[in-house]
This record gives structure tokens, C-alpha cells and sequence, in this order.
């Protein structure tokens, strides 16, 4: 028998097995996942696999274009590899193009590690080391492996090239190759988010994320369940548990990760990392990326009976989170780590009753005055005493209404005098563009933002419920908001309770009118100013143009910071962070205002009252900041516009200063 | 020389006619009108003022401090008339306080309402009934006639001196079924009458009027719902009365006489005091806390500040910034988002005065800033600003405070050796 | 602690909100919760006088208790107005009890404070009000100390005999929070209780508590020219006063201190 017959006869043998091995670790992993929840299964999510990584995964993965392409050849080859490989050892096909494919294809792969080789060589932090530093290697010795195998069969060299000293390379190459990538795949080596990866793409929680779609609002829970929230890994949903495993540990969450840059922690990666142990029983000793902040790896483990909180994870790591979602938004695996923060947190307030800091007075005072701070509920409208403002009810004395165009959402910035001089701004735009709007008064509630990612998923169902049976009662086209979580919640998280709205954020509405022509802005002034985007009305909302649109408007040239529309770091204020306060090494304000300063600004336009506070709470001197509404009311043009039958005319009285 | 009133017609005329040569001289001193009454020459008084209007500050603040004194020393001296009740045709219960042996505020306005209630619906001299005070242990102040005391009952042995409500309400009760009183007065306070007020009336069976705020003719006005409502009910026999229920007694002296009282009989207590226990002042939570030295952004000097706030006995808050900052733990926080206070004095160094702190420290009754920036908003709301290095204004302030206690000590020690 | 021994049974009522007016949980009766359960851990019995609502959402108030933790609340079932310390006496008598907490007074109502006075008074405990903590229980002696609450956080140290009724204070550690969960899957177990209405109460009149006007100095001044001098002289003087310099600025905090009786 020669070498290449022997090859031959071996890797049948070797792949099959392989092959068997491979499926033996699927259905033991596919029973680890099955130990959660049930949630509804998305078949036909399955045959978008190879869609959704083509386009939306690798949408996430080119914002790093030389891991894009890496990946391109690298899992490219791989796949192309593997069915050929089958096709030509297990089944034997001995067709001359299939083996020339296979060449081609363990080249790409080969040039792929090649690169990964290279990336791997001075890691930066954010990647994994340990098993991943193997990894390269081991696609390398896959590819070349099936390279040289494949060179004689396709008669560039002849058969037997080598002789036996080759074959028992190639040999031991297979099995390393093979070993990595098959039987690896499915029993917890690197290549296991391959697997997981792609059933997760098409299994996925969220199936309208895919194809430029969006989501997300948070998903609500059934409050008559025997346990509410995520105390073991077996309470998250099965496809939860499986999109932890889909993790491949690149690290982008970690970049950009506000809690994590403060040292506060909390680092997204690990947290997912920390549920795959928790899922698959075990001690966090392997994991090689950066810890938690503060906290040294080796000393937690977990399993899929064993409580989470203090035992795998400390409750510190759940309470950092800002629910910013630049995690989410950084994933190429499309991973869900603020669903799990808060399932996590929902176990915790509603059945432990432990959130941390002011959580506990926060909540009594929702549950007690429909604001966070214990407001007299009566007291609502104080701020606007001065103001006039038609309120909907069925009162006619008091001259309320129970239809107007908008409906003007307050929100929490009612009680904060800061935030006052925002609302009296927009409501002076307004009125300068004749809107015809109405507030809900005293009867306004929360909106629930808080309590729900505080993990209080009862407060925020009542507060919900109440808000919408209040809307319901009156005739409106569309809610106008200052407030960013607010109109979060009422467009995204009110719907699944019948809540169904036309909601925009101040900033959308005004640069329609502005567009209309019904607001009139000077844009002569200059400004050095820069913009921060809220996570709630960005990442969340997809709004990022608007509020631009507006400045420019005003003659503005933003000076951008480095992080941005979808990259913008967090204020710090979502989430309830401020309110659960988890101490860390810097504050995540500072941070963001000394990007500000960076791009030399004096000025920091903002579109959110809670963006307001948190930056206008970093020490002077600093730049000043300002809503977009305060800045438009400076610049508005008074007298405005008349229409007249040729078009618009315009009042010049302001604009030819 | 005789004090009596003469006119000099001649000099009331020059001081009339501002023509005349010697007016000038003449009405530099007080002139008198035609009735004798005192006038003022407002030509000669006040200045100029900014926009050039003439300004009279009638505040006393500038001239009349002088004056001022002298006529408040006269009239401390003045002896008020004597309120006799020679007969009493019943008589009214009130049990003091006496916190430290003196009379308090609450205690005064406990005695006010006592005598409202003790001459409603009777002339001067005939029908009134007689206000009995009754003191437990140690009683230092010698003002009880000015305030309203006709009869007292004093107690006084070793074990008052500590807190024993079961012995004083057993002594009460006997002292009631002596003198039959119609109404029967405690401050509901938390110094004491409060709890001894609700102890006597489970002890008696008496329905007792709680947290009394207002008396009107034949009812009374008590908070109910702890605080947020008024309850009008009639008149009980028991009241424990809020502090100013009624106005003090200020225009009368009162006889003061004391009634011997019979010793009483000795309750074997089940409660037993054991002292007080000292308090850091750094354990007071925030919202507790009478005195606050509140440290912000502004202080260099950490260690100085701790001494400060242990020298003058305050406990320490922290404006959010030096929260930040790690220089102050979180729950010393003041204002909108870290703890509301209600401190008598709030002293606030470094702290320039974000829109939340000021509305944390709304209710605070006094505040002092210590600031180097006159233009903040923590100026523009304290009663006392400092503008200077805080460093500083603080050592020199712990000097004083040392010098004074150590004064205090010195006047203690020679009043012990006498 | 353990005081595995001790019976220990905590009065809850249903709290109102200072500005809202809502019901809640009673912030000085949850502080006597959590006050027993520090203290007997699940052994804590609750006992709530008054009548559950069949509306899920009017029990929250009382739900929040449950929501601390406990297992269940023991309910004796009576009418609005009827008067609660004969019912929970009467029930409280057929019990051996050594402690009952309860809050120094309720947040609705009369809130005259009594009911611990009376409860004690007619079931032959000793009383004490306004605790703050309970440092430690002799069980041989039949004594507890307790720390009583005074005024700008003094404290006092108090040896009472077993059996006795505390009320507790704000001053009291903060009560654990109150989770949704346990709180719905809580029970209550109702006993029909025989009640006295309260007859005195009812010829009340009732109405939302007025601002009482704040009490303007005193001025002893026997002339109109001396009363108007004290009326102005403390709009102008005082308020807002600005010093410069160290020796003046210390001297003049001095004397706010000195007037104010702090130092």
C-alpha cells in the first residue's frame, strides 16, 4: 500500500469519525442550551444564516476592515474547505474540480491565518489570549495540511511525493487541523463560535435586527411567574444560552464599554463569558481577557443550578452597566448583553429585593408618586405655572382639551430646575411655530425607563399601563418628547402593552418644522460646539441626524468627537447607574466631557435632560452645555414667517444682523 | 431737678423758623412739639443716597444702636403687673420638660396655652382657675412666674435625674386625683412629655387630644395622619400640645407658689436607664443632623477639615463633586441627589452651589458660606458669606472655638472650686 | 443573633404618603420589621388589624410587607372604623409573646401614637418608645436593652423586662427593600375579629392639614416708632451679610454659632 493510498483510506476513517465526534459535541451542546427557557423558535431564521452573515454580521465585523477581510478568507476558506473535504474523503467524489477547489480554497485559508497570525502577534488588550492564541496556528496547520494533500491529487506533484515521512506529517497535521476545527467546534474550542454563532444568527432572539431592522425595547415578563428574572442560567431563554456561546471573546464590547473604561466592574466580554460557565459548569481560572475592573479572574465559579449573582458574578458587575448598548451595538455576534444584565437585575429587585444605592428609595418613590424623587404628584406642573399651557382632560372650565396635534411629553426634567429651562424653550419653539399641542398635566405618570432597567419590571408595567390608558383617553397624531428614555419607552416598550404611538424626539420634530420652513433659525452665528450623542435617542433610536441637521441649521460646524453617532460614549446616566453608583476609578462624565474638550469646543449640544445633568455635573471649568432646544431659541428668528400666496416670505428683522 | 415738661416758647419758635440766625444751633438736640411730643427733624437726619434722594435708614442699624441698648436695659426693668389667683376655681395641669433643668421654648407655650385655658370664660379676678406646673428633678430657671406658673409642684430626689416615665406618671396620677384638674397639658414633645403624656393616659383611661395645635372656643385643632391633616375635635381632659400652640405668657407675672407635695409612692420600674450614650457625630445620619460642616469642591486641605467639623462637634457632609472625588463617602452626600437636610446650621466650604445642593439644603434655617468666589450661588443664599481662603477661615475659626471652650473652662473650673 | 426562643410579633398598619397620600407601607412599622427580623429571623410573626381589599391593587400596601421577606401576615379582619387595640389586645392576650414592635405612630388616622401605650397598658408589658436598636436580649433574666432614640441623633440606653412593646423610630436601621415577588406570593391568614366601632371619633371633623402660619418675633416695644424699628430691622440686617478677611469672617461665623447655642 503506498502513502497516498493510506492517506487516503485514513482520512475516511479519521473524518468520519471526526465528523461523528463533531455531531456527538452538537447535540451535548444543543442539550446545554435546551436547559433554558422556552422562547419562541424562529426556523425560518435558519435559512437566513447565510444572509445575515454575509451582510449583517459582516456589517458589524468591516467597521475593523482588516478583520473583515481577514475573516473573509480565513472563514471563507474554511467552509469552502470543510465541504470539500467531505465531498472528496467521506463520500469519495473523485472529481478532478473538486480537488482544484480544495486547493484554492485551503490557500485562501492559509492567507487568512496568515493574518490572524500577525494580528495575534502584539494582541491588543481587548483579545482573548489562552486558547486563542492557538487558534491561528491551528488554522494554519489546517489549510497547509489540506494544501500539500491536495497537491498531488491534482498532479502539480506526483503521487507518493515524499513517501512516508510526509504522510505521517500530514497525518499528525490532520488530526491537529481536524482536531481544532471539527471536533473543537462543538466541545469548547475556539472554533465553537462558528457553530454557535451562525444558529445563533438565525435562531436570534431579536429576528428583526436583521436586514437594517431594529430592536431595542426591552422584552416584558410575565409577572405571575413562580420566578421573576434570571436567578441561574437555566432562567435565561435557551436562544439566550446560545448566543453566549456564539461569543468569540474579539473584545469590541470591551472597547466600548463606558462602565469598563471607568473601572468600574464590568466588562461586557467577560460577563458573557462568565454565563458560557455558567451554562457548562466550571471556574472562570481559563478565561484570558481582561477582568472585571477590580476583580481578579479564578475566583468565581458557577453552574447551571447555581445561583449567578455573588457566586459567578458579583452584583457590582450587573448594577455598572449604563444600559448605554454600545456592547450590543459593537457585537459582530449580534450578542444581547443588556437583555441579560437586566434579566439578571429583575431577579434581583423583584425577588431579592437588592438593588443597590438609592434603588430601593428610587422604587418606593415610583411606586408612591409616579416620580423618582418623591415628588408631590400634585406638584407636576408647578414649573409651568407661568407658562399657559392647554392640558388634555375633560374639564371645560379649566379650559382643557381632549384633542390636540401633539401631545408634549414632560417627563421627569417637570421636577429638575436644570431641565425647566429646556422644556420652557421647546415650548417657546412651540408656540413660535404655532403648534397646537397639549400636556397630560398631573395625570402624566413616569415613563418607566427607570424602574425598568433597575430591574423593576412591575413598577414600569404599571406605570406603562397607566400612561397608556391616560393617552388613550384623548386624540393626538403625535407625541413630542425632550426626554430620550421616555420616548424610548413610549415608541419601543409601551407597544407590547397596547401602546401603539407616533413618537418623536424633540430634535426629529423640530427639523421637520425647520425644514418646512415653520421655524426660522439664524445661522450666523459661530459657535465652537460639538454634539453628544444620547445612547436612547442613537444607538436605541437610529436618530442621528436630526439633531445635526438642526445645528447645522444654525450655521454650526460640529466639531466631532472620535466617539460618535453609533460609537458615542455613554454620559453615564442610563441605566440607573447614577442612582445605583458603583464606585469605579474615574466617572464615566469626566470622561466623556474630556472628549469634549479634545475637540476644543466651547459649547456641548446635548438632546437629553439626563445627558444634562451628568455632563453639567463634571467641575468647571468645562465647556458649557446646552440643549439643542436652548440653542434653537437663541437662534430662533422671531416674527418668523408669513405665508403669502407667491410662497414664504421671511420676516428679515433678526437675520440681517 | 424736676422731670416735669416746659415749654420755652422762644426756642420753639426759632425751631420752627429755619430762617432765623440760631436755628441751626437749636435743633441739634431733641425738639419738642407744641403737645410736648418728641420730633425729628428729618432735614438733618439721613444722606444722600446713590441717585441723589435723600435716604432715611430707619432700620437702627446705622445711628440708633446706641439708643437702642439703652432702651432695652430700661426695659427689662420694667416689673409686670402680678396675675393673683387667690381662689382658683379649678385648676389646670402642666407638666413640664425642662430639658437641662430650663425651660424651652415648647415648655413656655405649653404654660401659654395653659393660661388661655385657665381664663377663658371669666372676668379678672373671680371664676379664673389656677395653671399647676409640675417639675420632675433638677430645676435651674427662675423665670417660671414670668412664664405663666401660678402653683408649682416640684419633685425632686436622685432618681429624676434619669429617665423614669413609670415613676413619673404613678406621681402624676396621684397628683391628679389630689387636685382634680380640668385639663391636664404636656408638650408633645420627644424630650419627655410626649411619651409620659400617652403613658398617663393608658394609665388613666383617658381619651388624650395628641399633637394639639390650636385652641379655638370650646374645640381644639390637632395634627392627624402624622402631619397631614387637621382634626377638629372638642376639648379633652388630656392634651399633649404642639410647640406654639399658643403664644407664651408675656404680659404678666404669676404667684409661683409652691405646693408641698406628699412623698410618692416608689414604682418598682420595669424600665431602667442606663445613661446616655455618646454620640460621633459622625454616626448622625445627615438628615438628622442640626449642624453640618459641608465640604465641597474647594477644599485643599481634607485632614483640616475633619478637625474642623471635630472641634466645633458637626457632622460632615460632602457636596457631590468631593463625593466624586473620592474625598467623602457617597452617603454624606448633600442635596437634590444624595440626602435632603434640615440642619439648624449648615456651613458650607468650597462649595460654589449646583442647582441640586441648593435644593438639598432648602430647609436648612441658617447657612454660612466659605467660599473664595463672591459671585456663587451658595453666597447669594447664605445668611453669613466668607469670601476668603477656607484653609484659612477654618484654622482661624478652630482657634477661636478652642479659646472659648478653654475660657469656658476656666470660668467652670473656679465656679466648682467656690 | 440568634433568639430562636423569643416570640417576637410585629403590629404593621397601612402607611400613607406625606405628599401623594397613597397607601404604602408604613415607614416606622417597616422599620420594626426589619427591626424583628434582625433579631428571630423568619420567627418574626405580623399581625395587621383591618380589612384586605379583594382588589389585587389596594393590597399593596400590605403586600410590601410581605415583600421584606415574610411568609405570611396574620390578619384580623375588622371594620374601617372599629377600634383596633381592643382587637388586637384581645387576640395578643391568647398569645405568649416577649416583644411586639410597632411604629411610634401611625400615618393615617388619628395618629395619636396610643395604641402601644394602651396594648401595654392592658396586657401588663412594659413599654418603651421610640427605639432605635436592640443591642442584646437576656433570656435568663427576662431583660433586653435598647437603644432609645432623642433628638439630633443622641441616643439612650434603656434596660427593660421581658415581656415588653417597643415603638420604633426612624431613627431605626432602613428597612430591607421590598420585592415584588415574595410580596405577591405572600399570604394572609384572616381571622373574623369582634369589634367596637369607635363611636367618639366619628363627630371628628377632619380636613387637610393648613400651613400654620410661622410665628413672628415677639416685640415687646411700647412705642410705635420701637415696634416699626424691630419690624424692619430684620428684613435689612442679617440675611446675606458678606465679610471679607480671615479674622472677621471666623469672628462672625463664631458669633452665628454662639447665637445659635452650637458651640
Amino acid at each position: 500500500m503506498s502513502s497516498s493510498e493510506f492517506l487516503s483510506q485514513f482520512l475516511f476513517t479519521l473524518i468520519s469519525f471526526a465528523i461523528l465526534l463533531t455531531l456527538v459535541g452538537a447535540v451535548k451542546r444543543m442539550l446545554l442550551w435546551s436547559q433554558g427557557q422556552s422562547s419562541t423558535i424562529h426556523w425560518l431564521g435558519l435559512l437566513q444564516i447565510p444572509r445575515r452573515y454575509l451582510v449583517d454580521l459582516h456589517h458589524v465585523v468591516a467597521r475593523d476592515k482588516y478583520m473583515s477581510n481577514t475573516h473573509v478568507a480565513t472563514a471563507g476558506g474554511f467552509v469552502l474547505s470543510s465541504i470539500l473535504i467531505i465531498l472528496l474523503y467521506v463520500f469519495q467524489l473523485k472529481l478532478q474540480i473538486l480537488t482544484w477547489a480544495l486547493l484554492g480554497s485551503s490557500l485562501l485559508m492559509f492567507v487568512g491565518s496568515i493574518f490572524v497570525m500577525i494580528r495575534r502577534r502584539n494582541p491588543p488588550p481587548n483579545l482573548s489570549l489562552g486558547k486563542w492564541q492557538r487558534l491561528p496556528k491551528s488554522l494554519m496547520v489546517f489549510s497547509l495540511s489540506f494544501f500539500i494533500l491536495t497537491l498531488p491529487a491534482t498532479g502539480i506533484l506526483p503521487s507518493d511525493t515524499g513517501g512516508w515521512l510526509l504522510a505521517v506529517l500530514l497525518v499528525a497535521g490532520i488530526i491537529w487541523g481536524i482536531g481544532e476545527m471539527f471536533f473543537g467546534m462543538t466541545w469548547g474550542g475556539p472554533m465553537k463560535h462558528a457553530f454557535a454563532g451562525a444558529l445563533h444568527l438565525g435562531l436570534h432572539r431579536r429576528q428583526e435586527r436583521f436586514g437594517n431592522g431594529q430592536s431595542t425595547g426591552l422584552k416584558a415578563i410575565d409577572l405571575s411567574a413562580k420566578k421573576l428574572g434570571v436567578e441561574k442560567p437555566i432562567d435565561f431563554k435557551w436562544n439566550q444560552l446560545l448566543s453566549f456561546d456564539a461569543c468569540v471573546e474579539c473584545g469590541r464590547c470591551e472597547n466600548n464599554c463606558p462602565a469598563f473604561a471607568a473601572g468600574q466592574p464590568l466588562n461586557p466580554k467577560k460577563l458573557i463569558q462568565d454565563m458560557v460557565i455558567g451554562m457548562a459548569g466550571g471556574d472562570d481560572a481559563k478565561f484570558a481577557g481582561s477582568p472585571y475592573p477590580g476583580i481578579k479572574v479564578g475566583t468565581h465559579k458557577g453552574g447551571a443550578i447555581i445561583p449567578i449573582v455573588n457566586v459567578l458574578v458579583e452584583s457590582d458587575t450587573l448594577w455598572s452597566c449604563t444600559t448605554c448598548r454600545a456592547c450590543v451595538d459593537a457585537c459582530p455576534m449580534m450578542i444581547e448583553h443588556v437583555d441579560a444584565i437586566v434579566d439578571m437585575r429583575r431577579f434581583e429587585t423583584m425577588e431579592k429585593g437588592q438593588t443597590p444605592g438609592k434603588g430601593s428609595e428610587i422604587l418606593e418613590n415610583l411606586s408612591a408618586t409616579d416620580n423618582p424623587n418623591g415628588f408631590d404628584p400634585s406638584s407636576r406642573m408647578n414649573w409651568a405655572a407661568d407658562q399657559n399651557l392647554t392640558v388634555f382632560g375633560h374639564d371645560e372650565k379649566k379650559q382643557e382639551v381632549t384633542e390636540a396635534d401633539v401631545l408634549l411629553w414632560i417627563g421627569d426634567a417637570a421636577f429638575d430646575m436644570r431641565n425647566q429651562r429646556t422644556l420652557r424653550a421647546i415650548i417657546k419653539l412651540l408656540r413660535a411655530a404655532d403648534v397646537n399641542f397639549a400636556v397630560l398635566g398631573d395625570a402624566e405618570f413616569d415613563s418607566g425607563d427607570l424602574a425598568r432597567r433597575l430591574g423593576d419590571e412591575a413598577t414600569f408595567q404599571r406605570l406603562a399601563t397607566s400612561n397608556i390608558s391616560t393617552m388613550n383617553k384623548y386624540q393626538f397624531k403625535t407625541i413630542v418628547t425632550a426626554d430620550p428614555h421616555a420616548f424610548h419607552c413610549i415608541k419601543n416598550e409601551y407597544v407590547e402593552f397596547g401602546g401603539n404611538y407616533n413618537v418623536m424626539h424633540h430634535t426629529g420634530f423640530f427639523a421637520d418644522l425647520v425644514t418646512e420652513n415653520k421655524l426660522l433659525l439664524d445661522n450666523s452665528k459661530e459657535l465652537a460646539l460639538t454634539y453628544h450623542d444620547p445612547c436612547y435617542l442613537g444607538r436605541y433610536n437610529g436618530e442621528y441626524d436630526a439633531p445635526r441637521f438642526l445645528l447645522e441649521s444654525m450655521g454650526v460646524k460640529i466639531k466631532e468627537m472620535d466617539r460618535s453617532k453609533s460609537t458615542a460614549r455613554c454620559c453615564g446616566g442610563g441605566g440607573g447607574a447614577p442612582v445605583t453608583d458603583i464606585p469605579g476609578k474615574q466617572r464615566i462624565p469626566d470622561m466623556r466631557m474630556a472628549d469634549v474638550v479634545e475637540t476644543k469646543a466651547e459649547i456641548v449640544a446635548v438632546a437629553c435632560p439626563q445627558c444634562n445633568l451628568m455632563l453639567e455635573g463634571v467641575v468647571e471649568p468645562r465647556p458649557e452645555v446646552k440643549d439643542i432646544a436652548e440653542l434653537m431659541l437663541d437662534a430662533l428668528i422671531e416674527g418668523g414667517i408669513e405665508n403669502t400666496g407667491e410662497g414664504v416670505v421671511v420676516n428679515m428683522v433678526g437675520a440681517q444682523l | 431737678m424736676s422731670e416735669l415738661f416746659r415749654r420755652d416758647p422762644r426756642a420753639q419758635w426759632i425751631a420752627r423758623n429755619r430762617l432765623h440766625p440760631m436755628h441751626q444751633a437749636l435743633v441739634i438736640g431733641p425738639v419738642f412739639g407744641p403737645s410736648g411730643l418728641l420730633r425729628k427733624n428729618l432735614h438733618i437726619i439721613g444722606f444722600i443716597g446713590p441717585n441723589g434722594l435723600k435716604r432715611i435708614d430707619r432700620s437702627g442699624a446705622s445711628n440708633d444702636s446706641e439708643q437702642g441698648s439703652r432702651r432695652s436695659a430700661t426695659a427689662s426693668e420694667v416689673i409686670l403687673p402680678l396675675h393673683q389667683v387667690i381662689e382658683p376655681a379649678f385648676y389646670v395641669v402642666v407638666v413640664l420638660d425642662l430639658v437641662s433643668g430650663r425651660l424651652n421654648g415648647h415648655d413656655k407655650d405649653t404654660l401659654g396655652l395653659a393660661q388661655q385655658l385657665a381664663n377663658r370664660n371669666c372676668g379678672n379676678d373671680n371664676g379664673g382657675g389656677a395653671v399647676v406646673a409640675i417639675a420632675f428633678g433638677e430645676l435651674k430657671d427662675d423665670s417660671l412666674d414670668k412664664a405663666g406658673v401660678d402653683r408649682l409642684i416640684h419633685i425632686n430626689d436622685e432618681q429624676y435625674a434619669h429617665y423614669n416615665p413609670e415613676q413619673r406618671c404613678n406621681d402624676l396620677q396621684g397628683i391628679i386625683a389630689e387636685l382634680d384638674p380640668q385639663h391636664i397639658l404636656l408638650p408633645d414633645s420627644i424630650n419627655g412629655g410626649g411619651d409620659l403624656g400617652r403613658r398617663l393616659a393608658a394609665a388613666m383611661k383617658q381619651r388624650p387630644a395628641c399633637g394639639v395645635w390650636k385652641l379655638n372656643d370650646d374645640s381644639v385643632v390637632c395634627r392627624g395622619s402624622a402631619g397631614k391633616s387637621d382634626i377638629t375635635r372638642p376639648l379633652s381632659k388630656l392634651m399633649l400640645v404642639m410647640e406654639e400652640c399658643s403664644e407664651p405668657v408675656s404680659e404678666t407675672r404669676h404667684e409661683n407658689i409652691e405646693i408641698p407635695q406628699k412623698s410618692s409612692r416608689l414604682v418598682d420600674g420595669k424600665l431602667l436607664d442606663q445613661g446616655n450614650i455618646s454620640v460621633d457625630p459622625n454616626a448622625i445620619p445627615l438628615a438628622e443632623a442640626g449642624f453640618i460642616l459641608s465640604g465641597g469642591n474647594g477644599i485643599n486641605d481634607w485632614a483640616q477639615f475633619h478637625h474642623t467639623a471635630s472641634v466645633l462637634g458637626a457632622t460632615e457632609g460632602a457636596s457631590r463633586v468631593a463625593v466624586d472625588d473620592g474625598n467623602m463617602p457617597r452617603e454624606r452626600q448633600v442635596g437634590a441627589t444624595g440626602t435632603w437636610v434640615t440642619a439648624q446650621v449648615y456651613i458650607a466650604v468650597g462649595i460654589s452651589g449646583a442647582i441640586q445642593h441648593m435644593q438639598g439644603i432648602g430647609q436648612c434655617d441658617k447657612v454660612v458660606a466659605i467660599n473664595t468666589d463672591e459671585g456663587c450661588d451658595m453666597v447669594k443664599r447664605a445668611d453669613i458669606s466668607a469670601i476668603g481662603d477656607s484653609t484659612e477661615i477654618l484654622a482661624r475659626l478652630v482657634e477661636l472655638v478652642e479659646q472659648r471652650k478653654l475660657a469656658k473652662q476656666t470660668i467652670n473650673e473656679g465656679t466648682s472650686n467656690e | 443573633m440568634s433568639n430562636n426562643n423569643l416570640s417576637v410579633i410585629s403590629l404593621v398598619s397601612i402607611g400613607e404618603h406625606p405628599t401623594s397620600r397613597r397607601p404604602r407601607r408604613a415607614e416606622q412599622d417597616a422599620r420594626a420589621i426589619e427591626l424583628g427580623i434582625k433579631l428571630v429571623g423568619d420567627n418574626l410573626q405580623t399581625l395587621h388589624a383591618g380589612k384586605l381589599s379583594d382588589d389585587p391593587s389596594q393590597q399593596t400596601a400590605l403586600r410590601s410587607y410581605l415583600g421584606m421577606g415574610l411568609s405570611e401576615i396574620h390578619l384580623l379582619e375588622m371594620s374601617e372604623n372599629a377600634d383596633a387595640v381592643l382587637v388586637i389586645a384581645e387576640y395578643l392576650k391568647q398569645q405568649k409573646i416577649d416583644i411586639i414592635l410597632t411604629g411610634v405612630r401611625a400615618e393615617n388616622g388619628e395618629s395619636s401614637g396610643m395604641l402601644p401605650y394602651l396594648l401595654a397598658e392592658q396586657l401588663g408589658m412594659a413599654m418603651v418608645t421610640s427605639i432605635a436598636e436592640i443591642l442584646s436580649i437576656d433570656e435568663v433574666n427576662q431583660q433586653a436593652e435598647v437603644l432609645q432614640a432623642l433628638p439630633r441623633g443622641q441616643r439612650r440606653k434603656l434596660k427593660i423586662d421581658l415581656p415588653f412593646i417597643a415603638s420604633v423610630d426612624m431613627a431605626a436601621a432602613m428597612p430591607r427593600q421590598s420585592a415584588f415577588g415574595p410580596a405577591m406570593r405572600g399570604q394572609f391568614e384572616a381571622t373574623q375579629a369582634a369589634t367596637v366601632t369607635d363611636q367618639e371619633s366619628s363627630g371628628w371633623q377632619v380636613a387637610d392639614a393648613k400651613k400654620r402660619p410661622k410665628r413672628l418675633k415677639i416685640i415687646k416695644a411700647k412705642t410705635a416708632a420701637d415696634r416699626f424699628k424691630a419690624a424692619t430691622a430684620k428684613a435689612s440686617g442679617g440675611g446675606g451679610k458678606v465679610v471679607h478677611g480671615v479674622e472677621e469672617s471666623a469672628q462672625a461665623i463664631l458669633d452665628l454659632l454662639v447665637e445659635e447655642g452650637l458651640v
